[in-house]
């Protein structure tokens, strides 16, 4: 039924047709190496040939030329020529071609470099990277394409130092999400996940992506608001030259796929395109008064009757994964010169998990007597999940491009319904002494609507350029209907015991987020002692507002035996067995809305800056920069003390964040630099963090309570990079960086009340980290490993945190014999080791296999409690192998092949115990996977 | 006499009124229309029973306010969850003054019961009418023994956010007031965390306050539970609540004399003992109690002693029980405490059930827990604990058949329960 949907929409999009001329197109764009910036108005020529062109101000040209093979030449005032021979233009075919010119050491003297068409490609993103004036590492569309990822999410892992948590999270240097923000288009827009402050990456298909940079060190211009580092996802803007591809995927893992055993629950008719059609809708508005079935039994019959009856996870044979994607793009020149140009992709992913033996959310404890280290059972938990996973994404761009200006209007719209069906079984040894079943339903519903507007102008000799963007986004989560049935099963026959494992529940959850970002910036080009120079100053206004509500509901029995429903979850709301006021007795629904859950904040970020950008010596170039910042964030909403807040100011700050980076030129040849860079930045509390709401959240069991008081992390981050470029795509890197962070956020236990977390700023808090960054092609070692290179970056992170008063008071009083205290832990999140290793072949008939390495280190993942112990997250050895050929002059077609995880690795993380077998917190077995791809390009 | 003197002063403004309606001045009884209690009591406060009182939502008697009741008051409690639970909790340092008569009962009830001023049951409700609303919690400043060893804990469904949710203490003979006389109905609602409350809560209550006749009915959680503290309680009585009829935590050690209990179509266990959590230790004393089983609700067991429990069992009268009910001592835990001598039983006295129980002593059963191999998704590995008692075969000894024994019933004649169920006390 689902499958022949996709089968007419993949028709459907099938139908484009597409034509194509005689000349071939060379294409590309033209990059200034003083300052990491496009180069307009540079001179391109073909040599020997009347063919020739300037680049427009975004430092991008296009040239309609005859087939054959040339040598093309850039040139620009002050700068050193470049002559790039070997470019071959094919009929009908655009050939890409980007180059970098720096400024000639000395002006008098001309400097041409030539180089290969080949070499110069390779070099591109390299280029980027070596010319950056702050620590940055950079993933084309091509690297991507190469590593055969299918998602930002896996893509940046390729990044140096960047870990994914969760297959969705960004780690940069292994700091939490909290220290590290990703932004669309160079604006910030807002995550899906209500208990994050960063945005999930795996939503993100690579096909929409232009390029992703990892920026690792600050500068004036941007944000404050990071730490690790900033994930910047460019999306795609005006195309070279008309372009569609299809493609198509089918992804098989033989333990989560065609398995008989899968779990799932009934599906709304459009669970398919990633939203619910309101099967999961709440029947009664939010914060109803349901009264009591004493006081109206016959509403409260009517009441329950409305809700789904479906409570049980049902078993049925699950699909494979399965994907298919569209993208096109193309240019309209007029005769004035201006150019329209629209790029446009719609991408479909189904993915289907299931994990027969699952382990989570298990408690052990230490024994009371300290002599005895041997854990003590509190409550164990495994069970099977099923996971069906719909991503859809639309995206839209139109350019209009003229001599001196460029507008941009991008849409983008994600679509995201996951859907869980859990069956899971619980042992409690501890509040309560029981085994207890569970049937888990939930489904969330995610999407994000961007809109970016953007215009850059520049003036005749490229001296001023003027950038303003504003881009408003809404976002929203919707948790839909989240089913809990709880039976206690030890006794015999199953049974619906409150005290014991709870009501049966029903949660829904909203989240929405309003986004509005603006920015303005103008660059000036200017000379400062004789050197050219580059001013930068701006300001920007960010607006954000949440709305978060929960609503929730319970089944209670009323003078009626659980046994009747004999363990079956779906008994319960059956017709039959719904509370009746004629006999007294049946299933009622009662209200469990509690307004502490619920608030609506604001924030927003006034901000300026100025920066310049200059050559102190021939060999020393330096960014010294000063931003200040205006925060303030408001608070509605009400705690359990009666207490209201309507748009209480929570926190109101100014900060002046200043940055400098220096760039030293170890030799000549500018391929050996060594990099230095100082900020101050910031890490301010979530929207949830810095309320007044009391929330618990009945899928994990915990209360958290935001803290009113809570002020931003102030962070000192010094770095350090000694890079060295080879030949060809040879690079090597070697980082370290410290940062001090002074009152860092982070969520915590509260002794008296186990099961309850607040955020608090704890003790300060250090980081001292290393970093080694390899590329190499093999040939080095013998000519014919020619086609052979390999990457490696392995970083190493010793962190410090200190204790707050009450975890230290609770460390040392739950210590065992013999055990003892150390002075500080590491920072929760924190992994104390990255390594990303890859080897690639690649052949000159376009056939590329890799292998790609990746782990980090046991990592903290939650802060022990009481007399719980911390769980440090396992090393995870992920193993991916891919393969691509790909066929075709101007229709091409490309085949991969993949495997992910071929170790069979689990997914594992445990209660360290001292002097004890450590203890499984949550374990999973992705086992191995295999996926297929076919491409079409034309 | 205070009432007398309340009902001279509204006949006064009676009088006043109707001399000159536009005389200003006129004395202020009484307004019977003001009968809500809701947040904090931080004053002294009484709550007269010339009018039935609503408690709405958290209402917490803070420390130094003492909450006095009237005998023969009515309070009816407002439906909520959660947050919005109504519950009446005395925190540490606040008193209540609760001292109802046999004839007089406070009564703690739902707002959908239709009992009226002057009653003592209403007629609509039922014991199987349970959640209705929240219940009642003191909190002291009495020893606890609490896990990791912290000096205070936070009771469950109250945020630590608010402080007065929090008990324990080293406060042995700690004053929180006087319970007497108080029949608590209908309540144990979802407060916070998926925990149901219990009909009264004692966390950390000390010795120096009064807790005899009470009567706990239809909750859907425990009838009493006593967190930790060193408060003595006598003639308790729990019928038909939803899960243990009394429960004993975190290292109890005072005495409860003269218990009865009867067990509804839902009901758990009619003792649940545990021990200490923290490496404090303290034992529970219970004299005199009998229990009332019942043969349709699916659990029902007699008592469950867990995880450490340390104290004394005396002189129980069983009777009504399922054949498959059992006394039981949990776990390695809790068996080497009765090995050691920390966890005693005398005179039991069963009335055996039909069929399968053969002398009294059978129905005392040790049981093991899981000891390794019990975190992993495979249960046919796990390896339990050794038994190590012949607690079964020890039972003779202080177990025997009959059919009388236990409590005092009598002083249980005053409880709805009595009528409601005929009980014939």
């Amino acid at each position: 039924m689902q499958n022949s949907k996709v089968l007419v929409l993949a028709t459907f999009l099938l139908g484009f047709f597409l034509s194509f001329g005689q000349n071939g197109t060379l294409t590309g764009k033209v990059i200034d190496g003083d300052f990491n910036d496009v180069l307009a108005f540079a001179n391109i020529a073909a040599k020997n040939t009347n063919y020739g062109t300037a680049s427009d101000f975004d430092g991008k040209y296009s040239i309609e030329m005859a087939p054959g093979t040339y040598t093309i030449v850039f040139t620009f005032v002050g700068y050193s020529t470049k002559e790039i021979t070997d470019v071959v233009i094919k009929s009908g075919e655009v050939t890409n071609l980007e180059v970098t010119l720096t400024s000639a050491a000395d002006a008098l003297e001309s400097v041409v470099i030539v180089v290969t068409k080949r070499q110069n490609s390779e070099k591109a993103v390299l280029d980027v990277q070596k010319n950056a004036t702050v620590v940055l590492d950079g993933l084309s569309s091509e690297s991507i394409k190469k590593a055969g990822s299918s998602s930002v999410a896996s893509a940046v892992k390729a990044v140096p130092g960047v870990s994914v948590q969760d297959g969705k999270f960004v780690y940069v240097r292994g700091l939490g999400d909290r220290y590290t923000k990703t932004l669309l288009n160079g604006m910030e827009v807002p995550g899906l996940d209500p208990d994050r402050n960063a945005l999930q990456l795996d939503i993100f298909p690579t096909g929409v992506i232009e390029n992703l940079q990892v920026k690792k060190s600050a500068t004036a211009d941007l944000t404050s608001d990071f730490t690790g580092g900033i994930v910047d996802i460019l999306t795609k803007d005006i195309p070279s030259s008309e372009e569609y591809s299809i493609s198509l995927s089918l992804g098989y893992n033989p333990q989560m796929h065609f398995n008989d055993d899968y779990l799932t629950s009934g599906s709304s008719g459009t669970d398919f395109l990633g939203f619910d059609d309101g099967l999961r809708d709440s029947p009664i508005a939010i914060g109803s008064t349901i009264p009591l079935l004493q006081q109206d039994g016959a509403l409260v019959r009517t009441l329950t009757q409305s809700f789904n009856p479906e409570l049980a996870a049902m078993r049925e044979k699950s699909f494979m994964d399965f994907g298919f994607s569209f993208a096109g793009g193309n240019k309209y020149k007029f005769e004035s010169g201006n150019a329209l140009g629209f790029t446009t992709s719609l991408a479909y992913k189904n993915e289907t998990e299931f994990y027969d033996n699952f382990v989570d959310g298990q408690v052990f404890r230490k024994r009371a007597d300290t002599s005895n280290n041997e854990p003590r059972i509190d409550r164990t938990q495994q069970g099977s999940i099923g996971t069906n996973n719909v991503l859809l994404n639309a995206l839209l761009g139109v350019t209009y491009k003229t001599q001196f200006s460029k507008y941009r209007i991008n849409l983008l719209h994600i679509q995201n319904g996951e859907s869980n069906a859990a069956l899971i079984f619980q042992q409690n040894a501890e509040q309560s002494s029981n085994q207890t079943k569970k049937d888990v339903l939930t489904y969330t519903e995610r999407s994000l609507t961007n809109v970016l507007i953007s215009g850059e102008h520049t003036n005749k000799d490229g001296s001023w350029n003027t950038e303003w963007k504003l881009a408003p986004t809404l976002s929203r989560v919707d948790d839909k209907d989240f089913r809990t049935t709880p039976f206690r099963i030890d006794g015999g026959v199953p049974t619906i015991e409150p005290s014991e494992a709870g009501d049966p529940t029903r949660l829904f959850r909203e989240l929405e987020e309003i986004n509005l970002a603006s920015r303005l910036d103008f660059t000036k080009k200017h000379q400062l002692f004789k050197k050219s120079a580059k001013l930068r100053f701006g300001a920007g206004f960010t607006f954000k507002n949440r709305n978060f509500a929960v609503d929730q509901y319970s089944f209670i029995l009323q003078d009626f035996q659980s046994s009747q429903f004999n363990g079956d979850a779906n008994q319960i709301l059956d017709p039959a067995n719904i509370y009746d006021p004629a006999t007294g007795s049946g299933v009622a629904v009662r209200s469990d809305f509690n307004i502490t859950n619920n608030f609506d904040s604001q924030i927003t970020i006034g901000s300026a800056y100025v920066s310049d950008e200059f050559q102190v010596t021939d060999r020393l170039k330096s960014i010294v920069g000063l931003r200040f910042e205006k925060f303030d964030l408001t608070y509605s909403g009400q705690n359990q003390q009666g207490q209201v807040s309507d748009n209480a100011k929570f926190i109101d700050k100014a900060d002046v964040f200043p940055s400098l980076n220096l760039i030293y030129d170890i030799n000549e040849a500018r391929s050996f630099k060594l990099r230095g860079s100082y900020s101050r930045t910031t890490a301010r509390p979530s929207f949830k963090e810095a309320s007044d709401a009391e929330i618990f959240d009945p899928v994990s069991n915990f209360f958290f309570i935001g803290n009113r008081d809570i002020q931003p992390t102030y962070i000192n981050n010094v770095d350090l990079r000694l890079e060295k470029y080879g030949a060809g795509i040879d690079f090597f890197a070697f980082s370290t960086f410290y940062k001090d962070f002074t009152d860092p956020i982070e969520l915590s236990f509260i002794r008296e009340a186990a099961g309850q977390f607040t955020p608090l700023n704890l003790g300060n808090a250090t980081v001292l980290g290393a970093e080694i960054e390899v590329r190499k092609n093999l040939a080095f070692l013998t000519p014919s490993l020619k086609n052979f290179s390999t990457t490696l970056n392995v970083s190493v992170i010793d962190s410090k945190q200190q204790y707050s008063e009450d975890e230290e008071a609770n460390r040392r009083d739950t210590l065992r014999d013999g055990e003892v205290l150390e002075d500080t832990r590491p920072l929760q999140g924190q992994s104390p080791y990255l390594v990303n290793a890859g080897l690639v072949y690649e052949s000159e008939n376009n056939l590329r296999v890799g292998a790609f390495f990746n782990v980090q280190g046991r990592t903290l993942q939650i802060v022990g409690s009481g007399d719980i112990p911390d769980v440090y997250t396992l090393p995870f050895n992920s193993l991916n192998l891919t393969a691509n050929k790909t066929f075709g002059d101007k229709i091409k077609h490309s085949f991969g092949f993949k495997i992910e995880n071929l170790l069979g690795d689990d997914v594992e993380s445990e209660y360290e115990f001292f002097g004890a077998e450590n203890k499984t917190f949550s374990f999973r077995s992705p086992e191995t996977s295999f996926s297929l791809s076919y491409g079409i390009q034309f | 006499m205070k009432k007398l003197f309340i009902s001279m002063l509204a006949i006064a403004a009676l009088v006043i009124t109707s001399c000159g309606e536009d005389d200003p001045i006129a004395a202020p009884g009484p307004d019977l229309s003001d009968n809500l209690i809701s947040g904090l009591i931080t004053e002294n406060k009484t709550l007269t029973n010339d009018r039935v009182w609503d408690l709405q939502g958290r209402v917490i008697v803070t420390s130094g306010a003492v909450l006095t009741i009237e005998p023969g008051t009515i309070i009816k409690g407002l439906p909520g969850q959660g947050a919005n639970a109504s519950v009446l909790v005395i925190a540490r340092g606040g008193q209540i003054q609760a001292n109802g008569t046999a004839s007089n009962p406070i009564v703690f009830t739902s707002i959908a019961d239709n009992i009226a001023l002057g009653q003592t049951r209403g007629t609509n409700l039922t014991e199987n009418d349970r959640g209705l609303w929240g219940g009642v919690i003191v909190l002291g400043n009495a020893p606890c023994s609490f896990r990791g060893d912290v000096a205070a804990a936070q009771i469950e469904g109250i945020p630590a956010s608010d402080t007065n949710g929090l008990y324990g203490g080293s406060v042995a003979a700690d004053n929180s007031g006087v319970l007497n006389y108080v029949s608590i109905r209908h309540g144990g609602t979802n407060i916070g965390e998926g925990n149901e409350i219990n009909g009264l809560t004692l966390g950390g209550v000390g010795n120096g306050t009064t807790i005899s006749n009470i009567e706990v009915v239809a909750n859907v959680d425990d009838g009493v539970e006593f967190f930790g503290g060193t408060v003595n309680a006598s003639n308790l009585f729990v019928w038909a609540c939803g899960d243990d009829s009394i429960d004993i935590d975190q290292a109890y050690s005072g005495t409860i004399t003269n218990v009865g209990v009867v067990l509804g179509d839902i009901s758990d266990h009619a003792f649940e003992i545990d021990g200490p959590e923290g490496s404090a230790t303290g034992s529970f004393t219970i004299n005199n109690a009998t229990i009332f089983g019942n043969t349709n609700t699916p659990n029902g067991e007699y008592a469950d002693y867990r995880s450490r429990a340390q104290g004394a069992t005396n002189n129980v009268y069983a009777t009504g029980f399922k054949a498959s009910s059992d006394v039981e001592l949990d776990n390695n835990g809790v068996s080497q405490n009765y090995l050691d001598g920390n966890l005693t039983f005398t005179n039991w006295v069963i009335n055996l059930p039909t069929g399968g129980v053969a002398a009294a002593n059978e129905v005392f059963v040790e049981k093991v827990g899981c000891a390794q191999n019990c975190d992993d998704d495979d249960d046919s590995n796990d390896i339990l604990e050794n038994f190590i008692t012949t607690f079964t075969a020890d039972a003779a000894a202080w177990a025997s058949a009959g059919t009388s024994g236990g409590a005092d019933l009598s002083a249980f004649s005053w409880t709805y329960s009595n009528a409601a169920a005929g009980l014939g006390f």
